[in-house]
């Protein structure tokens, strides 16, 4: 009685432990692994309760979705915003929200690299967990950590510099930006630019050094090939703000090309299932079961022909040389490629904010309500994220959909941990140790937009459950 | 002139008569929290925010609405004052939706502010999360009625300063709604002019112009005293 009971507490969703990841294992009719699922519960609830609201409240609700990439949110909003609108935003007010975005991808991809998977990589796998930490990092390190602190910093300097707000912002507005850049903001920008460029260009070794030391490992972490999907510019380059969506099967082979972000549907389904509250995404054309397809910086570099600044271009020459011709599929590469990118962002940064134009007081056209439908894109540090509204004829939102990056990466991150756990669980009972590393560091190349995982100091919460065949709970573990 | 003697805060002032002992304490930058008050339009003593006590008076009477008169000894900083400001406070907040995060007027809300004046960190009472519709059938305004806290500044701009009479009061207790014309939608008025006057005296996100986002509401209560001083002069 007393074990029936305890599956109903724990197995209930509203009872999960707030900023725990929680997976659950399902064991077959042997005892093996079936399947391992990761949930996702923060994004719950929030298409349905933006229904009924105006649609110029958007690019406000959306960002609190996620307090790690809200100005993502906010762009795609106002995309979709202005699609509504039938206008286009202001030169200089688009400038802007470029360089605010690239700025969101530093900081993201800072705290990523920096705070939650330097320790592994510096520290070691098997160090201490208790000073696998950034703190661990600071006492053996204190350059380093350091400098992540400030890369991540700079990156959050930027938005503060234009809005006067560092996460939440207000001030990313249909038309274009709210406010302009200062000559002096301007000035205080460009002066950070070459210390963040280092910074980069130190956790790039960081990780080179590392492949070095565990080729074995790296190579063979997580390798199950899927699809990629990417947001590229006019000449095949990686983009994150504006430009047209391309596909790429497993072999690198262009699916789809320049594709307008508004045909998504066109490309992409969405199936609901019965475990988690996000719907599955997949490529519509190979079905559910192999239309897999995985975002962020590992898709982007994948599916990108180039890059669009020189030191970003050479170090992307040097990852496109592991796949030889094909794309990266090993799950651990997603740090590299989150710091090409970041190099990437800071360079680009540094191009706008050397542009004239950046000062310029064009900041916003304005609009009213003209359409009923409206389709934002954008990429997300975690990948390529889509808002799409459906308004009544005064505006006010009938339907709602957004397709986050972390929903269309979890199928493949299901996929990854059911590797881990198959390597770790035979006989169906335990879960070990070892086994919750190995999870961990799973889902950190991910980096999944869960206020878990951005816990920085410390281990990764976790909640792990394990059914048999019957549905029955085994084991439950929670760190 | 005469004048009269009266005290606040237990000193002494001489006013002129007819005046609401709101008005004498601004000109003697006494601070008294409103919220239903605005310059320009006929004080009805509304939100209960800018309650004084008055010696040899029971209950507490609401400065807006009072006139002052000889001899009256007035309180405005007692801790019952504080305790009766802080329940309005709350119970603006319980009785509506008001989720100031997402709210268009975010940094620019005078339910806000008061808040923060009062202090609010928490709210005791059970917030009643009513169903409130959110009218946006007029072509460039909302009204969103999770966010209207009944003071009634838009009723009276709209009646005595436009001269319109589109909105006016319906129901008793918490079912108590602003209307427009009789209880239609907005955008099919018959009496609004569309002069946005309500919308500046909203001292919170119920009214609203449909095309801005958070951070760029720019209400200027102000201007209905500027309006009516105009009028007044014939300018
Ligand atoms: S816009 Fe003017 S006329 Fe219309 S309701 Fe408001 S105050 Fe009255
Ligand atoms: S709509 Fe605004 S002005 Fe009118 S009663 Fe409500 S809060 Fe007051
Ligand atoms: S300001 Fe006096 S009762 Fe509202």
């Amino acid at each position: 009685m007393a074990s029936i009971e305890k599956r109903k507490i724990i197995i209930s969703p509203v009872t999960r432990i707030e900023g725990h990841a929680r997976i659950t294992i399902q064991l077959d009719e042997t005892g093996a692994v079936d399947e391992a699922l990761f949930h996702v519960n923060e994004f719950r609830g929030f298409e349905k309760f933006c229904e009924g609201r105006m649609y110029t409240e958007m690019p406000t609700i959306t960002p609190r979705i996620c307090g790690i990439c809200p100005i993502s949110h906010s762009i795609a909003s106002v995309k979709a915003c202005e699609m509504i609108q039938g206008i286009k935003p202001a030169y200089t007010g688009n400038l802007l929200r470029r360089l605010i975005q690239l700025g969101q991808n530093i900081s993201s991809h800072a705290l990523s690299f920096f705070h939650l998977s330097s320790p592994d990589f510096l520290l070691g796998y098997d160090s201490d967990p208790a000073s696998r930490n950034i703190i661990g990092i600071a006492n053996q390190f204190p350059d380093i950590a350091l400098r992540g602190i400030r890369l991540r910093k700079f990156g959050q300097e930027i938005s503060e510099r234009i809005t006067g707000k560092k996460i939440h912002i207000m001030g990313i507005a249909p038309g274009g930006m709210a406010m302009p850049l200062t000559a002096e903001n301007r000035k205080a920008l460009l002066d950070w630019i070459p210390e963040a460029k280092e910074t980069v260009r130190i956790g790039l070794e960081i990780i080179k050094k590392f492949h070095r030391e565990n080729e074995a490992m790296v190579k063979s972490f997580a390798t199950s090939p899927t699809l990629y999907l990417g947001m590229i510019g006019e000449n095949g380059e990686q983009e994150l703000y504006d430009g047209n969506l391309r596909f790429i099967d497993t072999d690198g082979t262009i699916l789809q090309d320049q594709l307008d972000p508004k045909r998504y549907l066109e490309f992409i389904a969405e199936r609901s299932v019965n475990w988690s509250y996000l719907k599955y995404p997949y490529y519509k054309p190979f079905g559910f079961d192999k239309g897999f397809y995985r975002v962020g910086p590992l898709a982007r570099l994948n599916v990108a022909s180039k890059m669009k600044t020189p030191e970003a271009q050479e170090e992307f020459l040097l990852f496109k040389a592991i796949g030889n011709g094909k794309p990266v599929h090993g799950t651990f590469y997603f740090h590299y490629a989150r710091l090409i990118e970041a190099l990437c962002s800071v360079e680009e940064a540094e191009m706008l904010l050397n542009n004239p134009a950046i000062t310029s007081t064009d900041i916003q056209t304005h609009g009213r309500w003209n359409y009923n439908e409206g389709i934002g894109c954008a990429e997300a540090p975690r990948g390529t994220l889509f808002h799409h509204y459906i308004t009544d004829d005064t505006g006010k939102l009938k339907n709602v959909n957004l397709l986050i990056a972390t929903g269309q990466n979890n199928p493949s991150m299901n996929r990854s941990i059911t590797e881990v756990a198959k390597q770790y669980i035979h006989d169906g009972t335990k879960v070990s140790e070892g086994m919750l590393n190995r999870v961990e560091s799973t889902i950190r190349c991910y980096d999944p937009c869960l206020s878990c995982s951005t816990h920085a100091i410390g281990q990764m919460p976790m909640e792990i459950d394990i059914i048999d065949k019957d549905g029955k709970l085994v084991d439950h573990v929670i760190r | 002139m005469t004048t009269i003697t009266i005290h606040i805060n237990e000193k002494e002032y001489q006013v002129a008569p007819g005046k609401t002992i709101l008005e004498v304490c601004r000109e003697n930058d006494i601070e008294i929290l409103t919220m239903c008050h605005l310059k320009g339009i006929m004080d009805v003593g509304a939100c209960r925010l800018c309650l004084v006590e008055i010696e040899g008076v029971n209950r507490l009477l609401s400065a807006c609405t009072t006139k002052v008169g000889a001899n009256m000894i007035i309180r405005t900083d007692t801790e019952r004052i504080k305790r009766y400001q802080r329940i309005t406070t709350e119970l603006f907040f319980a009785e509506r939706n008001h989720v100031c995060s997402v709210c268009v007027a975010n940094g620019k809300c005078e339910l806000q502010q008061l808040g923060y004046k009062v202090g609010l960190d928490h709210i005791r009472y059970p917030f009643l999360y009513p169903q409130c519709e959110v009218d946006s059938s007029h072509p460039w305004y909302v009204m969103d009625h999770n966010r209207c806290i009944m003071c009634t500044r838009c009723v009276r701009v709209c009646n005595e300063v436009e001269g319109a009479h589109n909105w006016d009061v319906m129901n008793r207790g918490y079912q108590v709604r602003v209307i427009s014309d009789f209880n239609t939608p907005w955008g099919e008025s018959i009496t609004c002019t569309s002069c946005g006057k309500c919308l500046h005296a909203c001292p919170t996100g119920a009214i609203w112009p449909k095309a801005i986002v958070q951070g760029q509401l720019n209400k200027k209560p102000e201007i209905i005293e500027e309006l009516m001083e105009k009028r007044a002069m014939k300018l």
